[in-house]
């Protein structure tokens, strides 16, 4: 029996406190500005809201299909710049080292950070779906329209270029 | 897809590796780097600013109000639109040729009366029959329709004229009196008013020869009390059965048949009882002058006579044997003429006195039951049943129609929206490559 996110308005509470920072990172991943994951964010679960009686629990859980909504969500927006001027991502926040962070952790995320927005759009959402998303293989693939077999081989493959950018780097 | 489904097994071990990591688990030493990896990436994640996660609980808190998108729209799903209209057309289809073929199946409903009588076409208005035992005035000899009609209209013809008599008495003009049948009302199962005039054959000089078939039909089961109210119609007005047959009444359909001689005098009494036992699906009436012909026979009766008397009066007068057997001879060819001549007028007579009237009962009949105003006609169960399943027929036409017509449309549609949605998915995961 599917369970909508009806009028228990508390059930999208829920889901809004457990995915909205995940959500944010994802989008903010994807897209590399500030503003626009704003946006987008803010879009997705006002769509998430407004479907929310079309929500099935047989067909996924609730977290693959609020990251479905936003991933549309995120992909308009790109299609939009690409007609519009294209736009600069902002630049990574350069994190602030402290007196106390290690001296080579503070690079190795750099490293990180750097590699990871040099990766392709589609490996980079991977890449975000599975580190900041936290969705499983089978969430993956309801969000990207594929089999649960072919979204692990492509995190897979996506991880491994992060691995191996991260290693050029160092 | 460039991507190949399968994994080595090096690979699916890294794969559970990372699931591990990511599930806070601990990996194997060699695999170090990818919890590594998922620390460093988990680290670096953006995080919204408190000023727009405050501004976004709140947004939610509040059921998004202050809504930044068009108001909520339920799109019709115009997929689904397709074959509904699709149905839709087949279902007004199959209705239009339902109801053209319903009026087609049923060619005897249209309640064909006609009277062929001569200068009937003209007394369309005539008085409806009247059942025998009420007080219904008899008709003149010749009935209004037929006086104003100038072929009818001659009086007793003259006995000098013969051929005079002949030119009228062997003509018998039919006209059709459709629009005569119409003012009963077509469909409609009470008895056709007797366009034909009411003619007293035998107590006049005009003489008229009548006839008609009558065609009833019953409910299903009633072939048999319809036989016997037809018989018990026969004995009430003085008629006789000249012959009759009764088909099988198994429940799939009998008939039977009677041909009738009624006393032309009664006989539009006995057509109106006799219409009464059944719905009226066919009655025809013919109507034929014969005065001209009973005149004619009568006149040469009386020459023929007269010739005898003054044969016999030759006889009594003659003197020579030669003369006296020529006169005998001529004699006994008079006397035959005179008994030939006789025995055609009784004839005519008989024919102008009886009427022919054939009556044919039909059992089963699927329109036994509509408007029927007679005692036999009466919608039944059974016809009830009938008509439900007729109504169980057509429907399911109507269904098989609109499913002719739904499927392939409902296909089309469905690949016309997969097309669609496969498109709009490959144009917004070509946002991802050009990015």
């Amino acid at each position: 029996m599917a369970e909508p996110l009806n009028t228990a308005t508390t059930s999208f509470d829920a889901l809004y406190r457990e995915c909205a920072r995940d959500l944010y990172a994802y989008v903010r991943t994807l897209l590399g500005d500030d503003a626009s994951a704003e946006d987008v964010t803010a879009l997705a679960f006002e769509r998430a809201y407004r479907r929310r009686e079309s929500f099935d629990d047989t067909r996924g859980s609730a977290r693959g299909w609020l990251f479905g909504i936003a991933r549309n969500a995120a992909l308009d927006e790109l299609r939009r710049r690409r007609r519009a001027a294209p736009l600069v991502g902002d630049l990574p926040d350069e994190l602030a080292p402290s007196a106390d962070d290690e001296a080579d952790l503070a690079v190795r995320r750099s490293t990180v950070r750097a590699a990871l927005a040099a990766l392709p759009a589609r490996d980079r959402e991977l890449v975000a779906l599975k580190f900041h998303g936290g969705l499983s293989n089978a969430e993956l693939a309801v969000v990207l329209g594929t089999s649960e077999t072919n979204a692990g081989t492509r995190v897979h493959r996506a991880v491994t270029k992060l691995r191996e950018a991260c290693h050029a780097s160092a | 897809m460039r991507q190949l489904d399968s994994l080595s097994p090096a690979e699916e071990r890294e794969l559970d590796g990372l699931e591990r990591a990511l599930a806070g688990e601990p990996v194997d030493a060699d695999l170090r780097d990818l919890a590594d990896l998922v620390e460093d990436v988990r680290a670096t994640a953006p995080e919204m600013s408190p000023g727009f996660e405050a501004r976004l609980a709140h947004e939610v808190a509040e059921g998004f109000r202050d809504s930044r998108e068009p108001a909520p729209r339920r799109r019709p799903r115009r997929w689904v639109l397709i074959p509904a209209g699709g149905c839709l057309a087949a279902a007004v289809v199959a209705l239009v040729v339902a109801l053209a073929g319903d009026g087609s199946d049923h060619p005897t409903r249209s309640l064909a009366v006609s009277t062929n009588a001569a200068g009937a076409a003209d007394s369309a208005g005539a008085q409806p029959a009247t059942p025998e035992g009420k007080s219904a005035p008899r008709a003149p000899l010749a009935a209004p329709g037929v006086a104003t009609d100038g072929r009818l209209t001659t009086t007793a013809p003259s006995a000098s004229s013969p051929a005079q008599a002949g030119a009228t008495g062997t003509s018998s003009p039919k006209r059709s009196s459709a629009g005569a049948s119409s003012s009963s009302g077509a469909g409609s199962a009470t008895p056709a008013p007797a366009v034909a005039p009411r003619v007293g054959a035998a107590s006049g000089p005009r003489r008229v020869q009548r006839s008609a078939d009558l065609t009833l039909q019953v409910a299903a089961g009633k072939l048999d009390e319809t036989a016997d109210g037809v018989v018990r119609t026969v004995d009430r007005f003085g008629a006789i059965v000249a012959s009759s047959q009764i088909g099988s009444d198994d429940g799939s359909g009998g008939e039977a048949t009677f041909d009738l001689r009624i006393p032309t005098a009664r006989l539009d009494g006995a057509l109106a009882a006799l219409s009464e036992l059944g719905h009226v699906a066919a009655r025809h009436q013919e109507l034929a002058d014969i005065t001209g012909t009973f005149t004619s026979t009568e006149d040469r009766l009386s020459d023929a006579r007269a010739e005898r008397r003054g044969l016999l009066r030759a006889l009594g007068e003659a003197t020579t044997q030669e003369h006296i057997d020529s006169l005998k001879a001529r004699l006994r060819i008079a006397r035959s003429q005179i008994a030939r001549l006789h025995g055609d007028l009784e004839a005519l007579r008989r024919r102008a006195d009886l009427s022919t009237v054939s009556v044919t009962v039909r059992d089963g009949g699927a329109s036994a039951g509509d408007g029927g105003s007679g005692s036999g006609s009466g919608w039944t169960p059974a016809d009830a049943a009938r008509d439900a399943l007729r109504v169980l027929e057509v429907i399911a036409g109507v269904a098989l129609v609109a499913l002719a017509v739904a499927a392939p449309l409902a296909l089309l549609g469905g690949l016309v929206a997969l097309g669609v949605r496969s498109g709009r998915r490959r144009r917004r995961e070509g946002a991802l490559d050009a990015s």
